[in-house]
């Protein structure tokens, strides 16, 4: 197994295999977006391998693969600064890539999470909690496919409560 | 008939495969991660409400807690049990008898083991013994607020001197305390850190002295209006870990007590010594002189002019970041002398200093964000100018400034991009060309005085509609503004949450229909002197879901039965109300006990009615 250099890391390219056996070809740099990641390639000889990914499926970590790509090359772009997370290109990203359906938003959270992303996931909680915001409490219920276990006698004292007694 | 049965049935199965509910798909510290999210407490409580899980989520997520009934509280604290902040300041009849019965149950008492913060300001009821059940149910202590506990005296203090892990005490206003009571705390709570004691009047230099030796961690200390003399300054010098010292009000100190201060207090960085009658350039000179590492000073109304060396040793100071100076002559000169040189200057505050230009404000102190030049006669179109250079202005304060145009503010419209506050209170010379600079330059703005600038029109106001973010919009007495401008304001700016439009005689009901449609968010409003009809007030009162405070005083066109009406449709919500003192025999005794039990304070006012 070759050992991985300091100067060639910038260039290596690794693999990542989704759930449903798809195959990406990632550079290195990209993929030290995820401390999961991260982890994994710096304890072991990945370079030549395969990283499996059993937790997420193709659709999702192709997305995934793309919003780290985007993001790495922002950063490049100020040195590495904190500054690249202000700009306004990768807000006007950010908030393109988050709007999609919730089945997916579900998934990108779930793999953001395992794969600890920290941008990515507040992006994704973000995302969810607005959501929410705009909706009325049944709305959520419909949304998120939840079912309503108060009793009436219950959800009525929790209102008011909720409307009288404290903020 | 059974073919489209079974295709609906194998449909809905296959709805709900497809999308399993969030609780089985997300683990429990992802749903808390989106609830951290949820920022408003009425998005939080519409959380809550969704199943018995997200209620479970959010009670044991919510840190702090604000009480309105205290008949709830049992029930409260058993609903949440992991709070940091327990705030009963709304609950003026909690007493002993309260707190024995919460806290002296280990069941309910369970709940203040977390609680770091109590706040009790305006509990008058509690004294000595509800204040031993605090001590000794709070483990983990550390802050307390009984401001304005009008009984609070030196029997209470003696209980409060128990808790042994206090660190901050604030005792605004506790007329009864005296240095009897305070030398049990001091001695009591030896880690105190943060110390109030405003308005304590009974106080003396005694109670100081052993403070002083006492109290050797305070941070903090406020001895505004307190008739303390130089003999305190001399012991508060050897506290040596002081950073901050608000004197705000001491008519009893005066140039040599500072003077003690400035070869002590090694940590100081902030001090407020306004309204000291008898403090002069040379006392704070003297302070200054000590303390090369302060960068917060305000001093106001208290002497009438800064000397020259005490402006040549404010330019020393390299961490000045914010200094205030109300009514005090401040030259062209001392401004630059200050900007030049204190490089880190964000706050300046000259309010009612007459003779000041601007000119070097914009050369020299770039990083500005809050300038209050409020009563400035100086200040003029060229000023703003030179003003609008300073880029990173967030608050800016340029009410009663007669001399500004139009033009004057559209350098800072076009410049001063991140501004979030904008006074031009009874600024006469600005106009509907000035507002529409503002408006498409400065779009964060959040909070905007165009009080009495009655040269504005619908024009004006039209331009506003652009700020969606405007939350805070006072607009008293724009008498050449119809419904046509304030419906535009009301489609447009989404965030408004707060409108003062007193006087705006020339707005009718087509005006308030729209506000009531379009701006559902209101929680503050002031009507008083509009031209609103009962009918309007009606549905801007019950559409308005989340309206708390609203003054309604000389609604000549309203009726009693359209307040009855207009009260009764909002009554669950008011917090807060303004009305004529003749109401208060004209509206049903029902409606103000509603009102009453509900927990809304009324304000009844005697004022004539003032035509113009």
């Amino acid at each position: 197994m070759s050992m991985i250099s300091g100067d060639k890391s910038s260039t290596e390219i690794l693999s990542l295999k989704s759930s449903d056996n798809e195959i990406f070809e990632v550079k290195k740099e990209v993929v030290l977006e995820s401390i999961t990641l991260r982890g994994m390639v710096e304890e072991d000889e990945f370079s030549d391998t395969l990283i499996p990914l059993p937790n997420v499926e193709g659709k999702i970590l192709s997305k995934i693969i793309h919003y780290c790509q985007k993001h790495t090359e922002a950063r490049a772009k100020v040195n590495g600064s904190e500054g690249a997370a202000d700009s306004k290109e990768i807000k006007d990203f950010d908030s393109e890539f988050i709007n999609v359906d919730d089945k997916t938003l579900l998934g990108i959270i779930l793999a953001a999470n395992y794969l600890n992303i920290k941008d990515l996931l507040d992006l994704g909680c973000q995302k969810i909690a607005d959501n929410i915001k705009e909706k009325s409490v049944e709305d959520v219920r419909k949304t998120f496919n939840i079912k309503n276990d108060f009793t009436p006698e219950e959800e009525k004292a929790i209102r008011e409560e909720n409307l009288w007694a404290f903020d | 008939m059974t073919m489209t049965m079974m295709m609906m049935e194998a449909m809905v199965a296959k709805a709900s495969v497809r999308f399993p509910s969030i609780l089985t798909v997300l683990t429990e510290d992802l749903l808390l991660r989106i609830l951290d999210m949820l920022i408003e407490n009425s998005h939080r409580k519409s959380w809550s409400l969704v199943c018995k899980e997200f209620l479970r989520l959010e009670s044991i997520h919510r840190r702090s807690l604000r009480v309105f009934r205290h008949d709830s509280l049992p029930r409260l604290l058993r609903r949440y049990q992991f709070l940091d902040l327990l705030d009963l300041s709304a609950c003026p009849c909690v007493d002993d008898a309260t707190m024995a019965l919460l806290f002296g149950s280990p069941y309910i008492s369970f709940s203040a083991r977390w609680i770091k913060t109590l706040v009790l300001s305006r509990t008058s009821a509690l004294r000595s013994g509800g204040l031993e059940v605090v001590v000794r149910s709070f483990p983990c202590l550390q802050e307390i607020d009984l401001s304005y506990c009008c009984g609070f005296g030196d029997r209470d203090a003696s209980a409060l001197s128990h808790a042994q892990g206090l660190k901050v005490l604030k005792l605004v206003k506790c007329l009864r305390v005296t240095d009897f009571g305070l030398a049990k705390i001091v001695v009591g709570c030896v880690k105190l850190e943060n110390l109030s004691l405003k308005w304590c009047l009974k106080i003396t230099d005694l109670g100081i002295e052993l403070l002083s030796k006492k109290c050797t961690a305070l941070r903090i200390l406020d001895l505004s209006y307190l008739k303390v003399t130089n003999k305190s300054l001399h012991s508060i010098s050897s506290l040596w870990r002081l950073e901050v010292l608000y004197m705000v009000g001491c008519s009893s100190v005066d140039d040599d007590g500072l003077h003690f201060l400035s070869n002590g207090n090694p940590s100081l960085q902030c001090i407020d010594v306004s309204r000291c009658n008898n403090v002069s350039s040379r006392g704070l000179l003297s302070v200054v002189r000590g303390h090369k590492g302060l960068h917060q000073i305000t001093t106001g109304y208290s002497f009438s002019e800064l000397s020259k060396p005490l402006v040549y040793k404010l330019s020393e100071l390299r961490n000045l970041k914010s200094i205030n100076v109300y009514a005090a002559g401040v030259s062209d000169w001392s401004l630059e002398i200050i900007g030049n040189n204190c490089k880190h200057l964000v706050e300046i505050g000259l309010s009612k200093c007459a003779e000041m230009g601007l000119g070097c404000l914009g050369s020299c102190c770039l990083l500005l964000e809050e300038l209050d030049l409020t009563d400035c006669m100086g200040v003029n179109d060229a000023g703003l100018e030179q003003l609008s250079r300073c880029m990173d202005l967030l608050c800016l304060k340029l009410g009663l400034c007669m001399n500004i145009s139009d033009k004057g503010l559209s350098h800072i419209g076009h410049k001063c991009t991140k501004l979030l506050e904008l006074d031009l209170y009874r600024c006469k010379g600005i106009g509907d060309y000035g507002l529409a600079a503002i408006a498409s330059g400065c779009k964060k703005l959040k909070k905007l005085n165009i009080c009495y600038c009655v040269e504005i029109s619908d024009e004006g106001l039209k331009h506003l509609s652009t700020l969606e973010e405007l939350v805070d919009l006072e607009m008293r007495s724009l008498l050449k503004v119809t419904s046509v401008g304030l419906t535009a304001i009301a489609v447009g700016c989404k965030s408004l949450a707060e409108l003062d439009m007193k006087r705006c005689c020339g707005v009718c009901d087509a005006g308030f229909w729209a506000l009531a449609h379009y701006s559902p968010n209101i929680r503050q409003i002031n009507l008083s002197q509009c031209r609103i009809s009962d009918v309007a007030l009606y549905i801007a009162m019950g559409k308005m879901k989340c309206l708390q405070v609203a003054k309604l005083v000389h609604l000549t066109h309203v009726s009693v039965e359209g307040f009855e009406l207009a009260l009764r449709a909002s009554c669950i919500r008011l917090k807060k109300l303004k009305l004529l003192s003749t109401l208060m025999f004209l509206l049903s005794s029902e409606l103000l006990q509603v009102l009453q039990a509900r927990g809304c304070k009324i304000r009844w006012m005697e004022k004539a009615l003032i035509l113009d």
